[in-house]
């Protein structure tokens, strides 16, 4: 089982001698494998496009339209400028967080550097939409709420988003992984823990990818209002 | 004498695992089984779904328990921590037992309480059960969140091989504290608002949509004291200590204290206002938007100790 503090720290670290260095090259195929299967299946189903929606394409409808509802719920306009974002990194993650299950394949996002990046990502859109919606001087205003010496707080808060909606990704997806080795081998590998990996893999996997749709949605929407 | 005491430190960390995180089991199931035995007495022909519920809620309840019992049973029945450094094995032990213990202490209350106030909705609309369920369930899922931090940071601790001095035994053992105490706050936190948006759904399902979004917004700020603790332990654990200076030891130990126990309000505090604003939906859900805006801001402000705490681990850390 000596493996298991080391996956943890192949996630965190990258593996010790590899030739890539520090880059998990793992991660980079896996997320590879995803945007294609993504790319692949996108042009598959917009060929086929037809007034009467098949079955695939009567969910891809309902996902679209359930996404459409949230965002203009959430940021209380018409234009659809932010769907496509919202979207398609709920469909990635939701993919990232399932290929798991697959024997021999493993999640990206169970690697830091895939919720990270997307947070950081989410820092920069957050922040210059903010302004944009905004414009700079209301904008700066709104860091001394509700009292100017909470100022270093609100900064420090506003950079703690970026770690809490990574690493809370990143604990759940690598937590079931290695819960899942770990009664892998104390059933010897006899039984596939298949009700684990349904929990794990399926279940946290669609719940925890669509809160982190959810809050990227909420802080692009606490950054563009300001009623 | 080292080898001996290595296997000293770890039956007693298997008792302080299974010890702690038993406590918060019991807790939550009961009171599940309590909401269960009054809902029945409101509706005495559903007493057989509430049972099946009640069942339910509780095996979920006790999953923090079953997680306490593994690490407990590794502890004692494999050769865990006995190979290598000694003091550095008695640390991580010691330290992986507090993380997973008092971690499941904390979330099986939480987990527990959603059961209840799940079973009390189903007896109020024995119908809608089905849905109330299924609520219960997404929410549970998520309240667990700070539990399996806990176990990935205990199982860290159990399966690596550590190399340095005093600084980094007390190093491991400051990341189970931070962990497991960090941990304990979010689980109950985490609770609360599952628990209210189960009694929202089982009173007016049309509104389950928005519900649970608030929900799962809610739960997920409550757990950022977690993943704040989650960090600051991985930050300990892969510190670097290879000397036995007081003042490191002192420093770690205190960066470890700062972040966990700090975290405790905050997790508890900013589960109020995430359960508040569930309820707020059942009475007008058209305010939904506000109340969530009303609901961040809260959360942001009733989280600031917790940050300060993160900032004062930070500087103990890299500073000193």
């Amino acid at each position: 089982m000596e493996e298991i503090g080391h996956v943890a720290q192949i996630q965190l670290f990258g593996e010790p001698g590899s030739p890539f260095g520090t880059v998990n090259y793992v991660t980079v195929l896996m997320t590879w494998v995803v945007m294609a299967i993504i790319i692949v299946s996108a042009v598959l189903i917009a060929r086929r496009l037809k007034e009467v929606p098949g079955r695939v394409q009567l969910v891809v409808e309902l996902l679209a339209r359930f996404f459409d509802g949230l965002v203009k719920d959430a940021l209380a306009r018409d234009d659809r400028a932010y769907l496509p974002l919202i979207g398609t990194l709920f469909i990635f993650l939701i993919l990232s967080n399932w290929i798991g299950i697959i024997p021999g394949l493993e999640e990206p996002t169970k690697d830091i550097n895939t919720p990270l990046s997307l947070g950081v990502m989410g820092f920069f859109i957050w922040h210059v939409s903010g302004v944009r919606a905004k414009g700079v001087i209301e904008y700066i205003k709104e860091f001394f709420q509700p009292i100017f010496f909470m100022m270093p707080l609100n900064v420090v808060g506003e950079l703690a988003k970026v770690i809490s909606i990574s690493f809370r990704l990143f604990g759940n997806i690598m937590g079931g992984a290695i819960i899942i080795i770990v009664v892998s081998h104390l059933l010897m590998f006899l039984v596939v823990p298949i009700l684990l990996n349904g929990f794990f893999g399926v279940f946290v996997g669609s719940v925890q990818a669509f809160v982190f749709t959810m809050l990227y949605l909420t802080y692009t929407s606490v950054a563009v209002r300001s009623d | 004498m080292e080898v001996f005491w290595a296997e000293a430190i770890k039956y007693l960390s298997a008792g302080i695992c299974m010890g702690f995180g038993a406590i918060g089991a019991g807790i939550g199931e009961g009171y599940t089984a309590g909401q269960t035995a009054l809902g029945i007495s409101r509706q005495p022909e559903a007493s057989g779904q509430l049972v099946k519920t009640m069942l339910i809620g509780q095996a979920i309840t006790e999953t923090s328990g079953i997680f306490a019992l593994v690490i407990a049973v590794l502890m004692i029945s494999t050769n865990v921590g006995t190979e290598g450094d000694a003091v550095l094995n008695m640390a991580a032990v010691m330290g992986a037992g507090i993380a997973v213990g008092v971690a499941g202490f904390g979330v099986a209350i939480g987990v527990g309480y959603c059961a209840g106030r799940t079973c009390g909705g189903v007896a109020r609309r024995p119908t809608i059960g089905g849905q109330v369920t299924g609520t219960m369930l997404v929410g549970q899922a998520v309240t667990e969140t700070p539990v399996i931090f806990a176990l990935v940071v205990a199982f860290i601790l159990l399966y690596s091989a550590f190399s340095g001095g005093l600084e980094k035994a007390f190093g491991l053992l400051s990341a189970g504290i931070a962990m497991g105490f960090g941990a304990f706050g979010s689980g109950i936190g985490g609770g609360l608002p599952a628990g209210a948006a189960c009694s929202v759904v089982a009173r007016r399902e049309e509104v389950r949509g928005q519900v649970l979004a608030m929900m799962l917004i809610g739960q997920a700020v409550t757990q950022t004291s977690a993943i704040f603790a989650l960090v600051i332990a991985f930050l300990l654990i892969f510190a670097h200590g290879d000397g036995a200076s007081m003042v490191k030891i002192a420093a770690f130990l205190g960066a470890g204290l700062s972040m966990g126990m700090g975290a405790i309000g905050a997790g508890i505090g900013t589960g109020m206002p995430a359960a508040s604003a569930c309820t707020a939906i059942r009475i007008n859900e058209r305010t939904s938007s506000v109340v969530m805006r009303v609901m961040l801001i809260g959360q942001a402000v009733a989280q600031s100790p917790a940050i300060g705490s993160l900032i004062v681990a930070l500087f103990l850390l890299f500073v000193v």
